[in-house]
C-alpha cells in the first residue's frame, strides 16, 4: 500500500524545490524549513516503503512498476520505480542524512541572508536527483537523475563564488572548482551514456527487469556486453571520483561544508557505487571487468590516502579520505563480483562456494557505503562546526579546541574512530569485511587481489594515522592562532544533528548482525538474479571466523599503530614529523602535497592541448580562410576604392577555398570507394 | 476543417499562397501606412494565419499535389510547420529589436516572408529543379537581409561573404543537377532513385553527388564549407541570425533528406543500401562537422560566433541521419531539428534581447547576469544545457533518439555506425565546456554592475515560448515525435 507511492520519494523534494524557488523568499529561514520538511517526509515515506517491502510477500524479489513514457522505433521507455533491499537501504540513509544536513544548514548557513533561498532550492533539487536515481526502474531514468545531480553539484560548489569578504581568489577558486567538478564528472557521463547505448542496442530496452533477465543476458553478445559495462563503469569512475578522475572531489571543497557533506556522504559520489551495485547482474558476466573494477578501487584507496597524509586543510583531508573509502567500496564490489563471475563459469559445488563467497563482496561494498555515509556526514559536519567557530580551514591555525567545543570534539572523535576501523565502531565491521573479500578473491581467484589486499591493509593504517593527525591537530595540543578567537560551541541546530549522527556512526555496523546482510545481498538462484534475500549466507561465513582470523588482528593492530604514531607526533611531539620528510622538502612529501601533480596534468591536457587545438583551428578559420577578406568590410562601406581590391584577388581566394573543399570531398569519396572495394 | 472549399485545386499550396500574398503586399503596407508597428502586425498576422492553416492540414493528414510539381504530405507539412515557427519567432521580436527597427521594415518583413516561402516550396518539391528554385529564393532574400544593417561594417563583410559563397554553391549545385540530368534524363528525384537503386554508384554519378553535396553543404555549413556561417551570424541582426541558424539551415538539411535519402533508400525493401560509399562520405562529413564546430566554439569569446559554431556542430549531429539512412534515423533527425529551433532560436533571441538592453555580445559581458536579469539567465541556462544534451531537457531527448539511431539493433540497422554515435557523444561532452562558460559567467562570476536589466516584453514572450517547448519536448517528446515518425514514413514511403 505504500510501495505504490514510491514515486513520491523523489517527487516531494522536487515540489520543495519548486515551492522554495517560487515562494521561498517570503518564508522563515528563506525556505530552510520547507527543505527540511521535504527531506523528512521523504524519509518517512521511504521508511514505510521499506517496512512494507521487507515484511511483504515478494521479498526478496524486487517490486517494480512503471508507466510508458515514450516509444520510438521498436522500443519503449518507461518511468517507474524499482524497490529491493538495496533501494531501501539507499533511500533510507540518503533521506535521513539529508534531513540532518538541512537542519544543520539552518545554523551553518544562517549568515548567508537572502541567498539561502537559492541554497535550499538547490539542495532540494539535489536530493531529488539522488532519490530519483535510487528508485528509478531503468537506466535512462537513472541517467536523467544522475545528470540533474551533476548540474546541482555545479551550482552548489560554486555557491560561494559571490563571497566578497574572501577576496577574488576565493571566488575564482569556487568558480573553477565548480566547473572542474562538472566537466570531469561529465567525462564519466559520456562513457556512461555510450555504455547505455550499447546496452540499448543489445537488449532493445533499458528496463532493469529486461536487462537483469538471465535469458536476455545469455542472448546478448558477450563482447558488446563487456564493452558496455566497462563504459558504464567509466561513469562510475567520474561520479565516484575514482582514479584517474578523482581530482574534482578535493576541489569541490570550495563549496559550503554542508554541500560537501551532502556530496560526500548522502548523495552524488554514492551514486557511482550504487550504479555498480545496481548493475551487478550485468557486471558479473565477465571476471576481467570485475578485476578491472577491483584494481581501480584498490589503487584509488591507497592513492587518495597518501594525499591525505600531509594535507593541512581540514576539509581536504576529509575529501581525500572520501575518495579513499570509495575505493574500498569499489574494491569490495570488484572482488566479490570477480568471485561470482568465476563461480558462474565454473558451476557445480565449487562454483556455488565461490558465488557464496563473492556475494558477500556485494554486501560488504554496500555495507561500507552505508557506514561511510553516517561517519563521513558526521565528520564533515564536525569540520563545518569547527570552521564556523574559528573561521579558517587550516589545521595549523587550530589546536586545543577541545576545551572550547566539547560536543564537536567528542562527536568528531567518534567519527574518526569509526573511519579508522577501531574495533566495534561501524567502520571496523565493514572495512574488515572488505579486506576479507579481497583476501578471498586473491586466494581463490587471481593474485592481483592479494596485491590489492596488501594495498588495502596499508590504506587502513594510513587512514588511522591521517584521521587522528587531523583530530589531534585540531582539538589537542597548543592553541593555534585561530583557536584564540574561537566563538565557542556552535548553536543547537548544528550540534544536535552531530549527536544524532554520532550514534549512527558508532552503531550502524551492528546492523550487519541483525540481518542487513540478508537485505542488501545479491543472490544467484535458478530463477535468475535476485537482489536480496536470506539465502546469501556469505557474510555469516566471515563473521564466524572474525575473531579467530589473524588478519583481523593485523588490521586492528595497524589501526592502533596509526593512531599511536599520530599521538606521538602531534600531541606528545616526541617524534618530529619533519625528520621523515626533511621538513617538507623531500620529493615524496612534495609529491603528495601536490596531489601527485594531477591538477597540473589536468591543466596541461585541458588547457594546453584542448584549448590550444581550439585556438589553432579557430586561427585557420579566421585568419587563413577569412583573412583573405579582411578589410573587405571597410571596402564595401567605404565605397569603390577598395571594391577593386575584391576584384583583384579576394574572390579568387574565396573560390579556391570552395574548390579545395570540393577536392577534399572527392578525395574522401575515392578513398572510401577504394576501401570498400571499388564500384 | 475543409480547406479545399477555400483554396480549390491549390490547397496543397495554401500555406505558401498566404505567405506569398503577405510578402507581396508588405512593402505596400509600409509605404501606405508609414507605421512600422502596423507593418509588423500585418506580417505577424500573415505568419500566424499561414501557421494555423498548415497546422490544420497537417493534423488532418491532408495530402495532395498542385501543378504537378509540388506535393503536400506529412513530411512537407512538418517541415513547413518548422519554417513557420521560425518565421513566427523571428517576426515576433523584430519590431522590438533595436537592431531591426531602423531597417526598411516593409522590405525586411517581405524578404523574411519571401525567404520562408522559398523554404516551404523546397519542402514540398519532388524535383531537383523546383528544389533549386526554392533554395535560390531563400538564399537571395537572405543575402539582402544580412546586409540590411548597412552602417555596420561587420554586416557588410558578412553579406559580401555570404553572396560570394552562396554564388559558388549555387554554381556547384546546378552543375551537379545538370550532370544527373545527363545521366538519367530526368530531374525528378523518384525517377533518378529508380536508376540509382538499381545500379548503385559510378564515376560520373559520384562527381554529380560531390558537386551537390558541396553545393548544399554550404547551406548547412558542413565542414569544410562552414567558414561563412560565424561571420554571417555575427554580422547580421540577431533575429536574422536566428532565422538563418534555425530556418535556413534546416532547409539545407531537408534538401539533403529529400534528395539523397529518397535517391538511395526510399521505397526499397532491402536493407542493403546501393550507395554505401555515400553513406561513408556523409559519416565522415558528419564526424568532422560536429568535431570542428565544437572545438572551434571553445575558442570563441563572442557569443554569436559561439552559437554559430555550435549550430555547425548541431548540423553535424543531424547529418548522422545521412550516414545511417534509416526511417528511424530520419524521424529522430526531424525531431532534433524541431528541438534545435527552440533551443538555438531561444539562445539567439536572448542575445538579441540583451543587445536591445545595451549588453554586448562578449561572453564576459554576461557576467553577473543571474542577478540582473534572472529570467533571461535561467532561460539561457536551459537553452545551453539543452543544446549540450543535459536531461530532462528537449536537447537530451532528441540527441538520445538521434544517437541511438546509429547504434545497431534498433530498426534493423547494422552496428557499423556505432563509432559515429561515440564521436557524437564525445562531442556533446566537449560542447558542455563552452556552454558552461556562459553559465558560469551568468551565475558564478561577479558582474561589474548589479542594475536590473529591462528587455522588451515581446522578447520575453518569445523566449518564454521557447522555454516551454524546451521543457515540454524534453519530458513529453511524443508531442512532436509522432509527427516526425509519420513524416519520415511519408518521405521514405515505407
Amino acid at each position: 500500500m505504500f510501495i505504490e507511492y514510491t514515486y513520491l520519494v523523489p517527487l516531494i523534494p522536487m515540489l520543495c524545490f519548486l515551492i522554495i524557488g517560487l515562494l521561498g523568499r517570503k518564508t522563515p529561514q528563506k525556505g530552510g524549513y520547507i527543505a527540511i520538511a521535504g527531506a523528512l517526509i521523504s524519509f518517512i515515506i521511504a521508511a514505510l516503503i521499506s517496512y512494507e517491502y521487507l515484511t511483504g510477500d515478494t521479498y526478496p524479489n524486487a517490486v517494480t512498476a512503471s508507466i510508458e513514457w515514450f516509444s520510438i522505433g521498436d522500443w519503449t521507455m518507461h518511468l517507474g520505480y524499482y524497490v529491493d533491499g538495496l533501494t531501501c537501504m539507499m533511500m533510507l540513509f540518503s533521506s535521513f542524512i539529508s534531513t540532518l544536513i538541512f537542519v544543520y544548514s539552518i545554523g551553518y548557513m544562517g549568515e548567508e541572508g537572502p541567498r539561502r533561498t537559492r541554497y535550499y532550492a538547490e539542495v532540494s533539487l539535489f536530493l531529488t536527483g539522488m532519490l530519483g536515481l535510487i528508485v528509478s526502474s531503468n537506466f535512462l531514468e537513472l541517467f536523467i537523475f544522475w545528470e540533474v545531480m551533476g548540474l546541482c553539484s555545479y551550482l552548489l560548489i560554486g555557491f560561494w563564488s559571490f563571497r566578497h569578504n574572501d577576496g577574488d581568489a576565493a571566488s575564482a577558486n569556487a568558480a573553477s572548482a565548480a566547473k572542474k567538478a562538472f566537466l570531469v564528472t561529465r567525462l564519466g557521463d559520456v562513457c556512461l551514456m555510450a555504455g547505455l547505448f550499447i546496452l540499448l542496442g543489445e537488449f532493445h530496452s533499458l528496463d532493469y527487469t529486461t536487462l537483469f533477465d538471465t535469458a536476455n543476458i545469455a542472448a546478448a553478445d558477450p563482447d558488446m556486453l563487456t564493452l558496455g559495462m566497462l563504459l558504464v563503469f567509466g561513469g562510475v569512475i567520474g561520479k565516484s571520483a575514482q582514479f584517474p578522475l578523482h581530482d574534482w572531489l578535493p576541489d569541490a571543497m570550495a563549496g559550503p561544508t554542508t554541500v560537501s557533506s551532502l556530496i560526500h556522504a548522502a548523495t552524488m559520489v554514492k551514486a557511482g557505487v550504487y550504479l555498480v551495485a545496481r548493475g551487478y547482474p550485468l557486471f558479473v558476466q565477465n571476471p576481467e571487468v570485475m578485476l578491472f573494477v577491483g584494481i581501480i578501487g584498490g589503487v584509488t584507496a591507497i592513492f587518495a590516502a597518501t594525499m591525505a597524509l600531509n594535507n593541512m586543510n581540514i576539509k581536504k583531508v576529509l575529501a581525500f579520505s572520501t575518495v579513499s573509502q570509495l575505493g574500498y567500496m569499489i574494491l569490495a564490489l570488484g572482488a566479490g563480483g570477480y568471485l561470482v563471475a568465476l563461480g558462474m563459469d565454473m558451476g557445480g559445488a565449487e562454483g556455488t562456494a565461490l558465488i557464496t563467497a563473492g556475494v558477500a563482496g556485494f554486501t560488504a561494498g554496500c555495507f561500507h557505503m552505508m557506514n561511510h555515509a553516517f561517519f563521513k556526514a558526521l565528520l564533515f559536519m564536525c569540520s563545518g562546526s569547527v570552521i564556523h567557530a574559528v573561521g579558517t580551514e587550516d589545521m595549523r591555525e587550530m589546536g586545543g579546541l577541545h576545551k572550547h567545543m566539547k560536543i564537536t570534539s567528542i562527536t568528531m572523535l567518534l567519527g574518526s574512530l569509526s573511519i579508522a576501523g577501531f574495533p566495534f565502531f561501524s567502520g571496523f565491521w565493514s572495512k574488515d569485511l572488505v579486506l576479507e573479500i579481497a583476501m578471498e578473491a586473491g586466494h581463490d581467484g587471481t593474485v592481483w587481489f592479494t596485491v590489492l589486499w596488501v594495498l588495502g591493509v596499508i590504506t587502513a593504517f594510513m587512514t588511522a594515522f591521517y584521521m587522528f593527525r587531523m583530530w589531534f591537530m585540531t582539538f589537542m595540543g597548543e592553541e593555534g592562532h585561530a583557536s584564540q578567537h574561537c566563538h565557542g560551541e556552535s548553536p543547537k541546530t548544528m550540534t544536535v544533528p552531530l549527536m544524532i549522527l554520532s550514534v549512527f556512526a558508532v552503531a550502524s555496523g551492528f546492523l550487519i548482525l541483525f540481518g542487513l546482510d540478508g537485505v542488501v545481498s545479491f543472490n544467484v538462484t535458478d530463477a535468475g538474479f535476485v537482489v536480496g534475500g536470506a539465502e546469501a549466507g556469505g557474510v555469516g561465513h566471515y563473521f564466524e571466523h572474525l575473531f579467530t582470523n589473524p588478519y583481523t588482528y593485523l588490521t586492528i593492530v595497524l589501526a592502533l599503530l596509526g593512531i599511536g604514531i599520530a599521538y606521538l607526533m602531534y600531541v606528545k611531539k616526541s617524534i618530529n614529523p619533519g625528520k621523515f620528510n626533511k621538513d617538507g622538502q623531500s620529493w615524496i612529501y612534495r609529491l603528495f602535497a601536490n596531489r601527485w601533480y594531477f591538477p597540473e596534468l589536468y591543466n596541461q591536457i585541458s588547457w594546453k592541448i584542448g584549448y590550444g587545438v581550439a585556438r589553432g583551428v579557430n586561427y585557420v578559420d579566421r585568419q587563413v580562410i577569412d583573412g583573405t577578406v579582411n578589410g573587405l568590410s571597410g571596402a564595401v562601406v567605404g565605397g569603390g576604392d577598395a571594391v577593386s581590391k575584391m576584384q583583384t584577388g579576394h574572390v579568387q581566394d574565396y573560390s579556391s577555398v570552395v574548390l579545395i573543399g570540393v577536392a577534399v570531398l572527392s578525395v574522401v569519396l575515392i578513398a572510401i570507394t577504394v576501401i570498400l572495394g571499388g564500384m | 476543417m475543409d480547406l479545399t472549399g477555400i483554396f480549390g485545386d491549390y490547397t496543397a499550396f495554401a500555406p505558401i499562397i498566404i505567405l506569398l500574398i503577405g510578402a507581396l503586399i508588405l512593402p505596400a503596407v509600409q509605404f501606405v501606412g508609414k507605421r512600422r508597428t502596423a507593418t509588423w502586425a500585418v506580417a505577424l498576422v500573415f505568419a500566424i494565419v499561414s501557421l494555423i492553416v498548415n497546422a490544420i492540414m497537417l493534423t488532418d493528414g491532408y495530402t495532395g499535389e498542385a501543378l504537378g510539381l509540388y506535393e503536400y504530405d506529412a513530411y512537407s507539412g512538418l517541415m513547413i510547420l518548422l519554417f513557420q515557427i521560425v518565421l513566427f519567432l523571428a517576426v515576433l521580436v523584430s519590431n522590438a529589436s533595436t537592431e531591426t527597427t531602423r531597417l526598411h521594415v516593409g522590405a525586411f518583413y517581405a524578404l523574411m516572408t519571401g525567404a520562408t516561402v522559398g523554404m516551404m516550396f523546397v519542402a514540398g518539391s519532388t524535383d531537383l529543379l523546383t528544389i533549386f528554385v526554392g533554395v535560390e529564393l531563400t538564399s537571395i532574400s537572405s543575402y539582402a537581409m544580412v546586409t540590411m544593417k548597412r552602417k555596420d561594417p561587420r554586416a557588410a563583410e558578412a553579406g559580401v561573404k555570404y553572396v560570394i559563397i552562396g554564388g559558388m554553391s549555387t554554381a556547384l549545385t546546378i552543375y551537379g543537377i545538370s550532370m544527373l540530368y545527363g545521366l538519367t534524363g530526368t530531374t525528378e528525384i523518384a525517377a533518378i532513385a529508380e536508376t540509382t537503386q538499381l545500379t548503385g554508384m559510378n564515376w560520373m554519378f559520384a562527381i554529380a553527388i560531390v558537386a551537390m553535396v558541396a553545393g548544399y553543404g554550404f547551406k548547412i555549413a558542413a565542414v569544410p564549407f562552414h567558414m561563412w556561417a560565424p561571420d554571417v551570424y555575427e554580422g547580421a541582426a540577431s533575429p536574422v541570425s536566428m532565422f538563418l541558424a534555425t530556418g535556413s539551415k534546416k532547409m539545407g538539411l531537408s534538401v539533403f533528406f529529400q534528395i539523397f535519402l529518397v535517391m538511395f533508400v526510399a521505397g526499397t525493401a532491402v536493407s542493403q543500401i546501393a550507395g554505401e560509399e555515400v553513406q561513408y562520405l556523409f559519416a565522415i562529413i558528419a564526424a568532422f562537422t560536429m568535431t570542428v564546430g565544437n572545438i572551434v566554439a571553445i575558442a570563441q569569446n563572442n557569443i554569436k560566433r559561439m552559437l554559430a559554431y555550435s549550430s555547425i556542430a548541431q548540423a553535424g549531429y543531424i547529418l548522422i541521419v545521412m550516414a545511417v539512412m534509416s526511417e528511424y534515423a530520419l524521424s529522430a533527425g526531424l525531431f532534433h531539428m524541431f528541438t534545435h529551433v527552440f533551443m538555438k532560436g531561444g539562445a539567439f533571441l536572448i542575445v538579441g534581447a540583451l543587445i536591445c538592453a545595451g549588453i554586448g555580445e562578449k561572453i564576459s559581458d554576461y557576467k553577473g547576469l543571474a542577478k540582473r536579469a534572472p529570467f533571461l539567465a535561467v532561460a539561457m541556462m536551459l537553452f545551453l544545457f539543452s543544446l549540450a544534451g543535459i536531461p530532462p531537457l528537449a536537447g537530451f531527448t532528441s540527441k538520445f533518439f538521434l544517437f541511438s539511431s546509429a547504434i545497431g539493433g534498433v530498426d534493423g540497422v547494422t552496428s557499423q555506425w556505432v563509432w559515429l554515435a561515440f564521436i557524437a557523444i564525445l562531442n556533446s561532452a566537449i560542447s558542455l565546456y563552452y556552454y558552461a562558460r556562459v553559465v558560469k559567467a551568468m551565475y558564478i562570476e561577479k558582474g561589474a554592475s548589479t542594475e536590473k536589466i529591462k528587455v522588451p516584453k515581446i522578447f520575453t514572450i518569445a523566449i518564454a515560448i521557447c522555454v516551454i517547448f524546451v521543457i515540454v519536448l524534453g519530458v513529453y517528446p511524443q508531442l512532436i515525435y509522432d509527427f516526425c515518425e509519420t513524416a519520415a514514413g511519408a518521405l521514405l514511403g515505407m
